[in-house]
């Protein structure tokens, strides 16, 4: 772990002409995240556009999951912001801070808009598939059972898995419960999806099930970020990746840059232990 | 038949020792619930973050787990009174039963107390987040997936202490309450027959327990069962 972020970040110059359509959705700037006296996250910069995909790579315990925690604010972090469509919609305080009520109904509303997909699913192992993806629409956007009812419908087809609606999310296979997973991010509507090694608990072929709806999703426009270690996956989906180390964006580029150029010796390491 | 009527007059005590029994089933049911909700507003003061609030539950719980149900019974049903005068209030001064289900309730609070407790951390940490990213509050996700799964957890502790209490409550006897244990005694003295009426009043402390075991049982598939996509699609669709 280097002791000091490098001054310049290895960054390849973007085409132009990409997926994204040039606007700025999400923007984090010099994000700052310790458990006590441990520092996680030192200054982390990234801007993703519009429609754009960002995978982010790393080896273990660099600080992936932590950063895309602090996105959706699950972890407070400590220092920086984070814009979504140019509006600041959380910046770091002090460890150990209270939020006030407004903070909180700030974080919530910022909840609605960073759809969050987690390794091992998290379906609510009480309520049916169908409840599991009707619960946002309902309890949060007011929807009604109706309208709630179409928009799990939708959703749920979306994944290819309307036909298991009225079944117990236990009772799915874990490539059918990430996607009942994804739909239940997508009920509401976001304007961002981050995915955390949503494929690590997946044998191969629940992995491709799910890179299919990832796909799917990413010819629609949808913006996201992917956390992943299947190399493959994410020189195929990237426009954008993103290589972290100890803590801070390490090198940026298109995939090409950072798997064929490996413009830091850390991705050498990495990609050669993978 | 003369011999019959005489034969029924001799067996009506068992008229005595059935309306007696009334008792145990309505002492439990009053003192449970306020023990079950009691015990949960326990639980989450113990889990504060602010310290004052969660020691001051921590004592409630050890005194009452650590000192004898009857023992308390005493105190608040002779002692508070005295309290109570000296603070110039009859507020303190309880009857024999009211003071019962106050200290079943007081008492058992406390075990349920950590019952909740445990199932509550018992749910998986993953699902308070995955219901925080979808952008439910913190009240919201504790009431609508937090709780309802920790619920399927404690149920059948809290059962097994359903059935406890329900024998625990022949300790109201100790205040005069003329429950079913108070009830048996009284027969038996008169009819010299003590160690039967002991034995029968038993068996209905048994028949009881293994009622409130068979309820326990009915909630639990019915919680299961309330899971049916049936009845969510006529939710949904209407
Ligand atoms: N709640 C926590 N308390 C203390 N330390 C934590 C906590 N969560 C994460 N960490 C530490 O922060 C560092 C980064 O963790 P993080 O989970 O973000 O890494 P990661 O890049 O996602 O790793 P992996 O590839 O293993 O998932 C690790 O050293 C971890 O031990
Ligand atoms: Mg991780």
């Amino acid at each position: 772990m280097p002791d000091e972020a490098p001054a310049k970040i290895p960054t390849a110059k973007l085409p132009t002409e990409g997926n994204g359509n040039g606007i700025v959705l999400l923007e984090v700037q010099g994000l700052k995240k310790s458990f006590g006296p441990k520092q996680v996250l030192r200054g982390v910069d990234l801007s993703v556009t519009r429609g754009e995909v960002v995978t982010i790579l790393g080896p273990n315990g660099c600080g992936k999951s932590t950063f895309l925690r602090c996105l959706n604010l699950l972890e407070q972090y400590q220092d920086g912001v984070v814009k979504l469509k140019g509006e600041v919609v959380s910046r770091g305080r002090p460890e150990g801070y209270h939020s006030s009520r407004v903070e909180c109904a700030e974080a919530e509303h910022l909840r609605r808009r960073v759809g969050m997909v987690f390794q091992r699913f998290n379906l609510f192992p009480h309520m049916t598939v169908l409840k599991n993806v009707m619960l946002g629409p309902r309890q949060v956007l007011g929807k009604s059972p109706q309208d709630a009812y179409a928009i799990a419908e939708r959703m749920l087809n979306k994944v290819g898995l309307w036909e298991k609606h009225p079944c117990d999310p236990l009772t799915l296979s874990g490539g059918q419960q990430q996607r009942v997973a994804i739909a239940r991010a997508l009920s509401m509507n976001p304007d961002v999806m981050l995915f955390d090694e949503a494929t690590s608990a997946l044998d191969p072929v629940m992995t491709q099930e799910v890179f299919r709806v990832v796909r799917e999703l990413a010819a629609e426009g949808m913006t996201m970020l992917l956390v992943t270690h299947d190399m493959d996956f994410a020189r195929d989906i990237s426009d954008r990746t993103v290589f972290m180390e100890g803590g801070i964006v390490a090198a940026v580029g298109t995939p090409e840059y950072i798997f064929d150029q490996r413009p830091v010796p850390g991705i050498q390491k990495f990609l050669q232990r993978g | 038949m003369e011999a019959f009527g005489k034969y029924l007059t001799e067996q009506i005590f068992i008229w005595d020792l059935l309306r007696a029994s009334k008792y145990p089933l309505i002492l439990t049911a009053l003192s449970m619930p306020i023990a079950v909700c009691f015990g949960m507003v326990l639980a989450l003061m113990r889990m504060s973050r602010f310290k004052v609030i969660s020691w001051a539950a921590a004592g409630y719980i050890e005194v009452m787990r650590g000192t004898p149900l009857l023992v308390q019974m005493f105190l608040v049903y002779y002692s508070l009174p005295t309290l109570g005068r000296m603070l110039d209030t009859d507020w303190l001064t309880l009857n024999n039963f009211t003071a019962s289900v106050v200290c079943l309730s007081a008492n058992y609070a406390a075990y349920e107390a950590e019952i909740h407790r445990a199932g509550l951390e018992a749910v998986d940490r993953g699902q308070r987040e995955a219901a925080l990213s979808i952008g439910m509050s913190e009240r919201q996700s504790f009431l609508l997936v937090v709780l309802p799964q920790a619920f399927r957890i404690v149920l059948p502790p809290i059962i097994n202490d359903l059935i406890a209490m329900l024998k625990d409550s022949c300790l109201a006897s100790v205040l005069g309450v003329p429950e079913l244990l108070t009830t048996a005694a009284g027969i038996g003295k008169a009819r010299l027959n003590l160690e039967e009426m002991y034995v029968a009043a038993s068996i209905l402390y048994m028949l009881m327990s293994l009622a409130c075991y068979a309820f326990g049982k009915w909630i639990e598939k019915k919680l299961k069962a309330s899971g049916t996509p049936e009845l969510n699609l006529e939710q949904a669709r209407h």
